[in-house]
């Protein structure tokens, strides 16, 4: 297989665990997805004052000249300037024929980066909107709330993986040679 | 400030973490999801059997920051089935395509404007699921709270399933 991981799944599994440790030992345990939430709130707080102050579920996450950067989004900016610079070490970035093509989705679904585009784009919208009702993701639900022994995480965690499992093979039923 | 600088520290230890042990990459995610390749769910797993044992052994001196999320059975289970479509329909997680997106794949950036559109849109459309958060809601519920035990006691045989799990069950399944 191409580009295989640099770390093995037991030196990487070690390492997520003592950040996941670290970080409930210091700060709180880790997330990601409320971060989306902030960063709607700053953009519509100056582009749409009225709605973002009207609108009850962005109004919790923004106040004027406190719109709730701080610990959480520096850990997602840092989340990209560490995975940047991993990859940058490790000679993994731009790797991609077409930067936009996962080789394995052009095999399946052709070589349009428009249509790659809009899958990641309702990917996206499916992946926050289901995390903003379950109130996390695969960091803040899966991670960090089973970890904490969390029953309601235990939930997301199977029913990310049922839908996701029967969605993968939806998607890939009609099997290219690989 | 030192809050702030603690956060930019850990989220590059994380990011960097997914990015090395390949969670950031379309193929490995959705190799998981067809049960081709496990390296990624090993990886989380791994991840949360050490943090497990972590976070109880810190709660029982009392040094565990902890967050424990509500548990509405229905409206979280109906948050996954969601979920887990775009998690194989974009191939990344709200998190990895911020690595992704940092590797420089440029489908992992429309992955995060679909993202803060998903996001716009359950903002709009909060007040008509606040019944779905109501219902069979059963609050800052753990196992060890519902059991009314000391964590560590269900952390322990817990992390020792998922080390079973990981070291013994799953395997790779390549054609």
């Amino acid at each position: 297989m191409q580009n295989e991981p640099i770390l093995s799944w037991k030196v990487a599994g070690l390492l997520l665990g003592l950040v996941l440790i670290t970080a409930t030992a210091l700060v709180k345990p880790v997330g990601v997805s409320t971060q989306y939430v902030v960063a709607n709130a700053v953009v519509l707080h100056s582009a749409a004052p009225n709605l973002a102050e009207s609108n009850e579920y962005l109004a919790k996450y923004g106040e004027k000249n406190d719109w709730g950067i701080g610990y959480g989004w520096m850990f997602v900016v840092g989340m990209f300037l560490g995975g940047g610079l991993s990859a940058f070490i490790t000679k993994r970035v731009r790797q991609r024929e077409t930067p936009a093509l996962p080789p394995m989705w052009k095999a399946q679904f052709g070589a349009s980066s428009p249509r790659r585009m809009m899958h990641a784009f309702i990917g996206g919208a499916l992946l926050l909107f289901g995390s903003r009702l379950a109130g996390g993701c695969t960091s803040g639900h899966m991670m960090s709330g089973i970890s904490q022994l969390t029953i309601g995480s235990f939930v997301f965690g199977i029913s990310i993986f049922v839908s996701g499992i029967i969605t993968a093979h939806m998607l890939y039923k009609k099997r290219t040679a690989s | 400030m030192t809050l702030l600088i603690l956060g930019l520290i850990l989220g590059m230890a994380f990011g960097a973490i997914l990015q090395l042990g390949g969670a950031s990459s379309y193929h490995k995610i959705v190799g998981t999801l067809l049960l081709k390749d496990m390296a990624v769910i090993k990886l989380i797993l791994m991840g949360i059997a050490i943090a497990t044992i972590g976070i109880y052994a810190l709660d029982l001196v009392d040094m565990a920051n902890m967050s424990i999320k509500p548990t509405y059975v229905v409206g979280i289970a109906v948050a996954g089935l969601i979920f887990g479509v775009g998690f194989a329909v974009a191939g990344y997680c709200p998190g990895t395509c911020i690595v992704a997106a940092a590797e420089g794949k440029t489908d992992a950036v429309v992955t995060i404007a679909g993202g803060l559109a998903g996001t716009l849109i359950y903002s709009l459309v909060y007040p008509a699921m606040k019944g779905l958060i109501g219902i069979t809601n059963y609050g800052e519920v753990t196992i060890p709270s519902a059991l009314g035990v000391t964590g560590l006691w269900v952390a322990i045989p817990f992390s020792a399933v998922l080390f079973l799990l990981v070291f013994k069950v799953l395997k790779d399944r390549y054609e």
